[in-house]
């Protein structure tokens, strides 16, 4: 392998799983269902003494029925998909850069917004009576009364593994401590003698990112930021694999709960090492994450979100000490989650809401999470709607012929020139466009991400290659050697072979054309229920949030259909929302009521369930739609030629007759 | 457009090839003047059905397979057609015209997606089958209950989670239970599922899409009644 990793693994492991064990992440979408391709690994034939073994294609089991049925629409070359191919014995296995799971690109970064500083930990100094005979009080009821008398602090507890360093903190100092105090209530730490300095850590989970902010409790300050691929990636793609991969593994939550609390530990450590101090420092953790991974990371088995109707264990905030998660930090250490607003609506988009906060403003906010599930937020002072639209992977590169998940190589800008429809591009990992002709850049294409294909099938509508049905233009009106005509379909060559990791062009497919569409229509659909439901036709600014939004261009965005026509200057990209969200939480603990508040006053809607749904998701199907208007695009859009009207078949054959 | 033809010119044959076009184009109206003309011209109502109707929809479910034609167009290709069947239905029980045969289909129990099961539904109606349609979040118990009530040929299930999709293995063995697998095909569909999942749960078939459906469901029926035969 590249990684150079070798070791034993037991006959019959499939090389998905053996490259894992071995420490090696292969991509993998599907989560080894031998459907997705994105596992190729090559298994070299012959001796080699380096390793000291004989490595051969029969050390391996034989093609699968599957693995056979992808090699006959996407020839493998000889390579194997290694969720498929079982050890039978020694082998050597090659995997090609474009198998490789790579570290994300992250687009999350701690914005500066203003937050009044009100943290729900307090440090207090107090100087306490000390013991003597006579005097029958233990050294904590001596501490409560000095809180109290001090500070006016009444009917404290202290946390029991607090309660065993009490007697030598407070001999230390002398009787002098400083008491960390969590919302008036409990004591979490004590410290010899006078100290300042609190910390706390503000976390996303995301399905594919995990974001750790840590902060000074007393400025507000972002000390630093550390994030990483979520771990649980490795055994599904989406939610719902995730969700099955628990159902049919008995280990299966305990792994996923594992995986992401030590993540979340790598990422406290880091970040609490960066800023120059320990994990005792952090006394408050503050969490936001979808219902799945929050259900997950709480430990709590996700079965019931996995169907209809969509059980929430619970939905309300929860106060838990960050030992009982497994979390390294202090030893008292609090940890606070956001609550969640229903099924698939969690805690991150209760982290949005608070950061963007549309029930404050008077005009109507459209703010959407682009994502597998896609989250919508509707609304202005009088009434905030929230819906969550299933649109699939293919935002994020899944079920797109060359699709890959944003990572270095993946082709994330693109632009087709109007006239000769020849493409530019832009890669991952890349400053500059990349033209025909131009030299060729130092990284080689390994697929297209999400913001690439959405940008791909605007421009191929701008550029006239397909007509607003999404198909690919039939006849002599757009001719190219970019266009590869296969029947009555098409493909586009996005990037030629030469530019490229696999040495096979990088094309865009009339499937990849569907497959957004469906997505697209099925966010453009919700939005526009939620929209009815409010009352409104048109909406004042549109928020395009996650990791994904920062890389979405808004004028793409709003060509291909996936959002309501609006004012270009009044759509912004916001980034991370989310973890925004858990900042603020982290820093006002006003904020965590208003959370709360804000969760339970906003109108839930299931979209699916809505009888209008269909209608408007077949209407939005179209790019960008099939009657809705889009006057901020006028004069940006083709003028509907004849190619983008349904040639009637008989009916125009008559007449020409 | 149609005020450019005028259909009582028309030859029996081009009027039953305007048939098929105009559902291709989704013209509702249009069907159902040709399907009247064709009446009065005598035509029985079940040639008018298989040469008119069904073998037009059988150029939209090739165009849709072939990635020619998208959802909005099949949607309204399925909506002529059913104002054409809505005038043939009552004729074709009357004359006692033999039938396409009956399909049960709903979403399993958990999953809320309508509109896949929907397509697959107009589609199958298209093809001449009687489509008794269950919804959404459909119990082992439901599917019981339509398969004895309706005596169908054919099941279909569609599940659009991996997490609901082992659901439909529930209800076949709940059919085989009750002895009632054996008269029926059963046919699943849905974005996670695959050939190999089919065959784990004993279900005749996979079906990729809405054409596929309908092209199997064709096929494994003329097997199986060539074999009773």
């Amino acid at each position: 392998m590249p990684s150079g990793r070798k070791g034993q693994v037991r006959v019959g492991t499939n090389l998905l799983q053996a490259a894992r064990e071995l420490g090696v992440e292969l991509e993998s979408i599907c989560g080894g269902k031998q459907t997705c391709g994105k596992c190729q690994v090559i298994i070299e034939e012959g001796y080699f003494p380096k390793h000291g073994l004989t490595s051969r294609s029969d050390h391996v089991t034989d093609l699968s029925a599957l693995e056979r049925e992808y090699d006959q629409q996407h020839p493998l070359d000889g390579r194997r998909l290694a969720c498929a191919a079982q050890v039978l014995g020694d082998l050597l296995v090659t995997v090609p850069e474009e198998s490789q799971a790579h570290k994300q690109v992250i687009a999350k970064a701690a914005t500066e917004r203003p937050i009044d500083v009100d943290p729900a930990i307090k440090q207090v100094y107090v100087e306490v009576k000390p013991a003597e005979l006579g005097d029958p009080r233990g050294d904590w009821e001596r501490l409560a009364q000095a809180l109290e008398d001090q500070w006016q602090l009444r009917d404290l507890v202290i946390d029991p593994k607090t309660l065993i360093t009490l007697q030598s903190k407070l001999r230390e100092g002398e009787f002098a401590v400083t008491v960390t105090i969590w919302q008036d209530r409990e004591i979490l730490r004590l410290q010899p003698g006078y100290q300042d300095g609190v910390f706390g850590l503000a976390v996303d989970v995301g399905s594919t990112t995990v974001v750790a902010h840590l902060c000074d409790l007393r400025t507000g300050e972002v000390l630093g930021t550390q994030s990483a691929m979520n771990p649980q990636v490795r055994f599904g793609e989406d939610l719902m694999s995730r969700i099955s991969y628990i159902n049919s593994e008995p280990q299966g939550l305990f792994r996923m709960n594992r995986s992401i609390i030590k993540t979340l530990n790598d990422l406290a450590e880091k970040a609490a090492s960066e800023a120059g101090f320990t994990l005792d420092e952090i006394t408050d953790v503050v969490i936001v994450g979808n219902t799945v991974m929050h259900h997950i990371l709480l430990g709590i088995d996700p079965v019931q979100l996995g169907m209809a109707p969509f059980a929430l264990a619970t939905y309300s905030a929860q106060d838990l000490k960050a030992r009982d998660l497994g979390l390294n930090l202090n030893a008292a250490c609090r940890v606070h989650t956001l609550p969640l607003i229903a099924g698939h609506v969690g805690a991150d988009n209760v982290g949005v809401m608070l950061a963007e906060a549309p029930g404050e403003q008077d005009g109507i906010s459209l703010i959407v999470d682009v994502g597998t599930n896609a989250e919508i937020i509707l609304g202005d002072r009088t009434q905030v709607l929230v819906a969550s639209s299933p649109t699939g992977p293919a935002f994020e590169g899944a079920q797109i012929t060359h699709g890959q998940r944003a990572a270095p190589g993946a082709v994330d800008r693109v632009r087709i020139d109007l006239d000769t429809l020849e493409p530019r591009i832009k890669l991952i990992g890349h400053a500059d466009w990349i033209s025909p002709g131009s030299p060729p850049p130092p990284i080689k294409a390994t697929g297209i991400c999400g913001s690439g294909i959405i940008e791909a099938v605007a421009e191929l509508f701008l550029a006239g290659i397909i007509n607003s049905r999404g198909h690919f233009n039939q006849g002599s009106a757009v001719s190219s050697p970019r266009i590869l005509l296969d029947g009555r379909t098409a493909a586009y060559q996005l990037v030629d072979a030469d530019l490229t990791a696999s040495g096979s062009p990088i094309l865009i497919t009339q499937e990849d054309v569907r497959a957004i569409q469906l997505a697209k229509a099925a966010l453009y659909a919700g939005t526009k229920l939620l929209m009815d439901q409010r009352g409104v036709k048109t909406v004042d600014r549109i928020i395009l949030a996650g990791a994904f939004g920062t890389f979405i261009d808004p004028f793409h965005a709003m060509v291909l259909g996936l959002i309501p026509d609006c004012d270009l200057e009044h759509v912004v990209a916001v980034g991370n929302a989310a973890g925004d969200g858990a900042r603020l939480a982290l820093l006002n603990r006003g904020m965590r009521e208003k959370a709360v508040r804000m969760a339970r006053s906003a109108t839930y809607v299931e979209t699916p369930l809505e009888t209008k749904f269909q209608d408007e998701f077949v209407a939005a199907l179209n790019i960008p739609h099939a009657t809705h208007k889009f006057p901020h695009l006028a004069g940006r859009l083709p003028e509907s030629p004849e190619g983008n009207k349904r040639q009637p078949r008989s009916r125009l054959r008559s007449r020409q007759e | 457009m149609s005020e450019d033809i005028d259909i009582t010119e028309l030859e029996t044959p081009e009027l039953l090839e305007l048939i098929q076009d105009d559902l291709y184009d989704g013209l509702a109206e249009e069907v159902v003047a040709s399907v009247n003309e064709l009446l009065a011209r005598g035509m029985t109502p079940y040639d008018l059905l298989n040469q008119g109707l069904v073998a037009g929809m059988d150029i939209v479910g090739v165009d849709f397979r072939d990635g020619i034609l998208f959802v909005p167009e099949v949607l309204m290709a399925a909506k002529a057609m059913k104002a054409g069947m809505e005038i043939l239905r009552p004729l074709l029980v009357e004359t006692g015209a033999p039938q396409m045969g009956t399909l049960v289909i709903g979403t399993v129990k958990g999953d809320i997606h309508d509109i896949g099961k929907n397509l697959v539904s107009m589609m199958m109606e298209g093809a001449g089958f009687n489509v008794i349609n269950l919804g959404i979040n459909t119990d082992v118990e439901k599917f019981l209950e339509a398969v004895r009530e309706h005596k169908p040929e054919i099941l279909g299930m569609s599940a659009m989670l991996t997490t609901t999709m082992p659901y439909m293995g529930t209800v076949i063995e709940a059919l085989e239970q009750e002895g009632l697998r054996d008269q029926l095909l059963v046919l699943v569909g849905g974005a996670p599922l695959n050939d190999a999942f089919a065959e784990e749960i004993r279900a005749d078939a996979y079906c990729r899409d809405a054409a596929v459906g309908v092209e199997t469901a064709k096929k494994l029926l003329a097997i199986k009644r060539g074999q009773l035969n």
